[in-house]
């Protein structure tokens, strides 16, 4: 089925809202998930893989500092989604990247991680320059590079497998984020590098794609939908005939 | 002073604190830079054409109208479905489930797969799905009472009595106009490039406006049929008189709270044109100009009629108060600076809804001077985080923009009385009472003032132990307030976005927040049924489609349409053959 972009966002802040996110984190959660699917990078489907997991977690703890000094931090989210625990740690790089021109934050123990795309916008959209790195998967060995220009709306990403994996390699389920302020960092691969099952997306194709989900509407599986609308519920109030009469309309409009 | 210079400027203009009370935002008029006015002036200014293109009812009035709608740049067409309504299916509510006439305005040609998707989908509204090139989705129920009434006159050659229109002054009123991607239609941002429709809320007014074309045709249509020899048209100055109602109620509210940045910009706009205005030397000539437009918005007082005794005590005070303005300002001889010493005079003599009624027919006076900002009223709304503020510096921010809302009380029965939640019920909005009724726990957060007050307090304890802390490390140990402080942080600089107002406390009047926003739709004839439930009329007086390309019309002409008074009687074949 089609739905707006807006449509999809309001829905989305509902139904995290109906999960137990706090108001600031629905809201940011939504927006990363919608941002996503209109860029084409497919945040309904991440967010669909990870939904059961997330109605698990504890929504009540935050990200922990474990390491911060000027330049530095490393945030553990406790192996929970980054849709709720990503946005503060960035926040806290953005900070540092402002006090010091170039910031590095670490975010360990975290899932959903592509989500934290469509935050990154928002780092981007007050020009400052962040490039996003992590692993995805361990057989075989992907990196995922996402690097937004500052004042971009959209970033350029790369996937690419690695051949070549160093036998001491340990799944990693981190991500690493380097903020810039006075300059620009662009994922750019070397000369001699042979990269396997690379994806290259760049801003133009998001850009379009954006354009298009505004003119034609975002294509969500009905069934996807219908479990938003069901944890949307779960933040609206039994009806009974007391509260019929909190809207304080009439009963009759015959006239 | 240029007027250019005088529109930007920033001295002249009323403190927040006297503006953003929500007694005094709840006393506003409707405004030449109200949406529908301003809808109006565009469609006069560039000669919008309005024609019928598909009239297929039958004898009940039941059926499909088309209505084309063609501007400088664009097309657009409004397609209404007209279906009979049973007696115990007609509410005004958001949970109603039928209605006789359910619209919406596509952006360019219907061609027959739109037709039939729409003929599907519009008559469900929420539970239908639309097309992205639907823009606005609208339903409507009639005033049976005028309808009745109307058709008979018409049908025996006679023309209604007006007073009819005065007491309601619509044959429909609309009970729900969506836009901005609403069950599947196009997002507002499409209409971002779009200068027919890209000024807040000008699709909605469109559709509206389209719909009393179409309630006119209809009430002559069947006429028609009742008695093709006998009937007559309705007469032009009636047609003119004759709006479109609204019903609504605490659905206004949640806008207000969660746009604050948009509502910024509207009254901004509207303290920029009055500040404007105020800045103007008064000649005699404009005294008697402010002096006509005042006797003709005291007259439309006078005549304006309501169940609610609330407000017929309100109408009466303004009635009073007006009058009082009138005799000063026929004692008064014009000088440079009239309207200041009116102004003065009226914040000591006048009743909060005259002195507002005063600033509306200021701006009133000086078109050349404020319909620029007719384009200013809309803006892109972010709010950002900014982290690295020390939190010492958004404890001073606290202090200095919204220590009206710092007098909230945790322990306070009156500050914590009502709650404001959902529905499961289409989700429509309702008021409860706190110590009395379930559901608490599921409040919308719409009370900002409390929201700001709790922040506050956290953030007093967190800067005694971390006096060098930024924002961001405030967030962690408390990440529940990081919404309420990315708006604080983006509200801060701009006086006019935050109603100052507890929303939870007892005294606190929704009605105020729903006329609040109408005011600024362009609303007249406030018509409260309860303490949050009110019905509103729209386009009162403002000209016909078929007025809009006559070139024997000017735009100043046209565009004076506001406090409309009740046209005279016109005598019918009856009276005429006697």
């Amino acid at each position: 089925m089609k739905v707006s972009f807006n449509e999809l966002q309001g829905l989305s802040r509902k139904a995290f809202s109906g999960v137990g996110f706090d108001d600031g984190d629905a809201s940011d959660a939504a927006d990363m998930v919608v941002w996503m699917e209109a860029h084409g990078l497919n945040g309904i489907q991440s967010l669909k893989r990870s939904l059961a997991f997330i109605l698990e977690e504890d929504q009540s703890h935050s990200p922990e500092i474990i390491y911060q000094d000027a330049d530095l931090c490393v945030v553990d989210a406790h192996n929970r989604t980054a849709l709720n625990n990503a946005s503060l740690a960035i926040e806290l790089g953005y900070a540092k990247c402002r006090a010091r021109g170039l910031s590095v934050t670490k975010i360990r123990h975290c899932h959903n991680r592509m989500l934290i795309v469509g935050y990154l916008s928002r780092v981007a959209r007050r020009n400052m320059s962040v490039t996003a790195f992590w692993r995805d998967s361990h057989q075989p060995l992907t990196e995922i590079l996402v690097s937004f220009k500052a004042g971009e709306e959209a970033p350029e990403i790369c996937m690419y497998s690695l051949d070549d994996i160093p036998d001491d390699t340990e799944p990693n389920d981190g991500i690493t984020l380097v903020m810039v302020n006075h300059v620009n960092l662009m994922p750019d691969f070397k000369a001699d590098q042979t990269l396997n099952n690379l994806l290259h997306q760049d801003k133009h194709s998001m850009n379009n794609w954006q354009k298009h989900a505004l003119a034609e509407g975002i294509e969500v599986e009905p069934e996807m939908w219908d479990r938003l609308k069901e944890l949307a519920t779960r933040i609206l109030v039994e009806s009974s005939d007391d509260s019929r009469q909190g809207a304080g309309a009439g009963t009759s409009d015959n006239d | 002073m240029s007027w250019a210079d005088t529109l930007s400027t920033t001295d002249n203009l009323r403190p927040a604190d006297q503006v953003m009370q929500l007694d005094r935002l709840g006393s506003m008029f409707a405004s030449r830079l109200s949406f529908a006015r301003s809808l109006v002036r565009k469609m006069i200014k560039e000669r919008w054409q309005i024609s019928n293109a598909v009239f297929d009812l039958n004898d009940q009035g039941h059926g499909t109208a088309i209505y084309r709608i063609t501007t400088p740049q664009g097309l657009y067409h409004c397609v209404i479905f007209c279906r009979e309504l049973r007696a115990d299916q007609r509410s005004d509510r958001v949970i109603a489930e039928a209605w006789d006439a359910t619209f919406a305005i596509v952006e360019g040609d219907v061609e027959a797969e739109l037709l039939q998707n729409m003929a599907d989908n519009v008559p469900l509204q929420e539970a239908g799905r639309l097309s992205s090139r639907v823009l606005v989705l609208s339903r409507a129920n009639k005033s049976l009472r005028n309808f009745s009434q109307f058709v008979a006159a018409l049908a025996v050659g006679e023309q209604p009595d007006p007073a009819a229109l005065t007491a309601v002054g619509y044959l429909y009123r609309t009970t729900a106009v969506y836009g901005n991607g609403k069950f599947g239609i196009a997002d507002f941002a499409r209409l971002e490039r779009n200068t027919d429709l890209n000024r807040p809320f000008s699709a909605q007014m469109l559709a509206v406006y389209v719909l009393r074309q179409f309630s006119i045709e209809q009430l002559n249509h069947l006429a028609r049929v009742q008695a093709p020899d006998t009937a007559a048209e309705l007469a032009p100055e009636l047609q003119r008189y004759l709006g479109i109602g609204n019903s609504t109620g605490l659905g206004m509210a949640p806008f207000l709270i969660n746009h604050p940045q948009l509502i910024q910009q509207w009254i901004y706009g509207r303290e920029r044109a009055l500040a404007c205005a105020r800045l103007q030397p008064a000649s005699e000539k404009c005294r008697n100009k402010l002096l006509a437009l005042m006797l003709r918005a005291h007259r439309y007082l006078q005549q304006t009629v309501t169940e609610d005794q609330a407000q017929t005590q309100r109408n009466r005070n303004i009635v009073q108060s007006v009058q009082q303005v009138i005799d000063w300002l026929e004692r008064t001889p014009a000088h440079p600076a009239l309207y200041r010493e009116l102004t003065d005079w009226a914040d000591k003599h006048s009743s909060v809804e005259a002195q507002e009624l005063i600033n509306t027919l200021l701006i009133e006076m000086y078109p050349e001077l404020v319909d620029s900002l007719d384009d200013e009223l809309g803006c892109h709304e972010t709010m950002d985080l900014q982290p690295d503020m020390k939190v010492r510096k958004l404890k001073e921010l606290i202090e200095q923009s919204f220590a009206w809302a710092l007098s909230y009380s945790e322990e306070s029965a009156e500050d914590n009385y009502w709650f404001w939640y959902r529905s499961e019920e289409k989700e429509e909005p309702r008021l409860g009472i706190r110590a009395e009724e379930s559901g608490a726990e599921k409040e919308t957060a719409l009370a900002i003032g409390p929201r700001i007050s709790r922040c506050y307090t956290l953030l007093a304890e967190f800067v005694q132990n971390n006096p060098s802390a930024m924002v961001v490390e405030f967030l962690m140990a408390h990440s529940k307030q990081k919404e309420i402080v990315r708006r604080i942080q983006t509200m801060a600089p701009t006086p006019y976005g935050e109603i100052r107002a507890n929303l939870w406390h007892r005294d606190m009047k929704p009605m105020h927040l729903l006329r609040t926003k109408l005011s600024f739709f362009g609303a007249g004839r406030f018509d409260p049924k309860s303490d949050r439930w009110v019905r509103i009329t729209l386009f009162q007086g403002a000209p016909l489609g078929v007025e809009l390309t006559n070139p024997a019309l000017s735009l100043d002409q046209l565009d004076d349409w506001s406090f409309p008074i009740q046209p005279e009687r016109q005598p019918g074949k009856q009276a005429e053959a006697q």
